[in-house]
């Protein structure tokens, strides 16, 4: 079907939605035109294809080809060096259909909602400018650990997938602002979120969760946190299951605790490396540490007051408390002495 | 004179105009109201300017402020978006979808004495609703943003917002995102 330059007022504007068109063609699109487009719009039309000649835009900077039947992005996109920002929603793409040189891209925002992705494909991990990222609403099942490698990244959107973890990698992202992950399938939030410094609003609505790691409390910018339709624990679990630490941890513990002096020419490395993963007893009154054997409690913390939130935190023998309370009968009740200040978390939408 | 309640609104300003005549009366006929918000056929290029976006939030964007009688809003709901579960103390509450879809469950209210998950009484997808009660609504889409027009009459500044698991209940101050189309000052947003 052949396209009317005149289509939109502004000059660097190509507006060619909703024209229910099921293939295009930009010959008749001047070669000026071609160069001023800065924003090329394609959507709610029932394009199969994208046309190799989308190239012709060379200034391109904003492409919206949302709401088609495109099954498949053609190698051509590639040649798009400037553009910033591709929407893609609401098409039948999976990662199979994206060009193998994609990641070559210089995009800062990338949405494909509504797709059909089982997986975050390798060449959006390449996409080192990338700030936002959005595939909600599509299949996906896990998150890969090179997510890490997207390091301008600051709004992630999984919503709506099939994710059932969380790898620890995420939690290296520095600049994450907002991480959507509601309607998904996850069963717990990695305690290394407390490296998120820049994490504001957290979705974690319609999960798997029965509680939430402790560290959580250092996101000191968390400002919201959806935790609707979460099985989250509401009584303290007495029965937790204990397994007496191995003769390995009992010698690590007793060199950590006794401040006994080690090096490099005593012990071979891979001892040297497990010492050097010994965590502290959150207990205050314990100068205990612990390797792998450890006891999960669930502490309730209220919220300025208006919200009780179960969070996991691990001690080093069932004979430890908590740091949140002197007496450890006291877990067993729904009372809590420890209460979070009021000006933080002051939007937490549990309820 | 014709009355108000048979002129179809041509436009967002046409339906203020009707809004403003009918509620010139004390007594105001809610069926009336309803059929006037219904009858507004909805023109982005009439709404745009209101529908102010934020990427972490809903917002509340006064458009009219109905001479102390009524408050009419434009709320904008990125995806995924939803509100806590809460009151309109006890004004009525108007609603109408001007693009996408919302999620309204409507909940019982819940014994002061009980503690527990609160009921929910139903669920539907909405197009436009006047609703009395407890309810939350949310833009369940991971797709689409939606955008929606209140009413409310008389106007509120505080509501009750509740814990889902335990019925807890909590006073809020409400705040505007925009007025009229103006982003208003950080400093006068409080909850």
């Amino acid at each position: 079907m052949e396209l009317f330059e005149g289509a939109s007022g502004v000059e660097d504007v190509l507006d060619l939605s909703h024209l229910n068109s099921n293939s295009l063609n930009f010959n008749s699109i001047g070669d000026k035109r071609r160069k001023d487009t800065r924003h090329l719009h394609l959507s709610h039309n029932r394009l199969m294809v994208l046309p190799d000649s989308i190239h012709w835009f060379t200034n391109l900077e904003f492409l919206d080809i949302s709401n088609n039947g495109l099954s498949v992005i053609c190698e051509d996109i590639t040649r798009l060096t400037k553009l910033k920002t591709l929407l893609a929603k609401n098409n039948r793409l999976d990662e199979f259909a994206m060009p193998k040189e994609f990641g070559t891209l210089q995009l800062q925002v990338l949405n494909f909602s509504g797709n059909r992705f089982e997986e975050i494909p390798a060449q959006f991990l390449e996409l080192q400018r990338l700030q936002s990222l959005s595939l909600g609403g599509n299949r996906l099942k896990s998150i890969p650990a090179e997510i890490e490698k997207l390091t301008s990244l600051e709004m992630l959107y999984l919503g709506g997938n099939l994710i059932s973890t969380i790898p620890v990698e995420l939690a290296s992202l520095p600049f994450l602002t907002y991480l959507v992950l509601c309607d998904n399938r996850i069963q717990s939030i990695p305690p290394q979120f407390t490296r998120l410094h820049s994490l504001r609003s957290l979705s974690l609505h319609n999960n798997l969760l029965t509680y939430l790691p402790r560290e959580i409390l250092s996101l000191v910018q968390l400002q919201e946190l959806s935790l609707r339709g979460n099985p989250l624990v509401v009584r303290f679990v007495k029965d937790m299951t204990y397994d007496p630490p191995s003769l390995l941890e009992l010698a690590g513990r007793t060199i950590k605790s006794r401040n006994l002096q080690y090096s490099e020419e005593d012990l071979p490395s891979h001892l040297i490396r497990y010492l050097d993963l010994a965590s502290k007893c959150p207990n205050p009154k314990c100068a205990g540490v612990y390797f792998d054997s450890c006891v999960r409690h669930i502490k309730f913390v209220d919220f300025c007051g208006k919200y009780r939130l179960p969070l996991m935190h691990y001690l080093c023998s069932p004979e430890c408390s908590s740091p949140c309370s002197s007496n450890p009968q006291s877990d067993a009740d729904s009372d809590d002495d420890q209460s979070v200040p009021a000006d933080r978390l002051q939007r937490v939408l549990l309820g | 004179m014709e009355q108000a309640g048979l002129v179809k609104p041509e436009t967002l300003d046409g339906l203020i105009k009707i809004l403003h005549k009918i509620f010139e009366n004390d007594i105001i006929n809610v069926e009336e109201v309803q059929n006037i918000m219904e009858a507004y056929a909805s023109k982005p290029q009439e709404w745009m300017k209101f529908a102010k976006f934020d990427q972490y939030r809903y917002t509340r964007n006064l458009v009219d402020e109905g001479n102390g009688k009524f408050n009419l809003m434009i709320l904008c709901w990125g995806e995924g978006h939803g509100s806590s579960i809460h009151d309109h103390t006890d004004s009525h509450c108007f609603l109408k979808l001007l693009q996408g879809q919302l999620k309204e469950t409507l909940f019982e209210w819940p014994d002061r004495k009980a503690h527990g998950d609160m009921v929910q009484k139903s669920q539907r997808i909405l197009k436009e609703t006047n609703s009395i009660g407890l309810h939350r609504v949310e833009n369940v889409s991971h797709t689409e943003c939606a955008v929606s027009l209140h009413l409310y009459s008389p106007p509120f500044s505080h509501c009750q917002t509740f814990d889902q698991r335990t019925g807890h209940r909590n006073t809020v101050r409400m705040t505007f995102w925009s007025k009229f189309g103006e982003r208003t000052p950080f400093w006068s947003q409080l909850l």
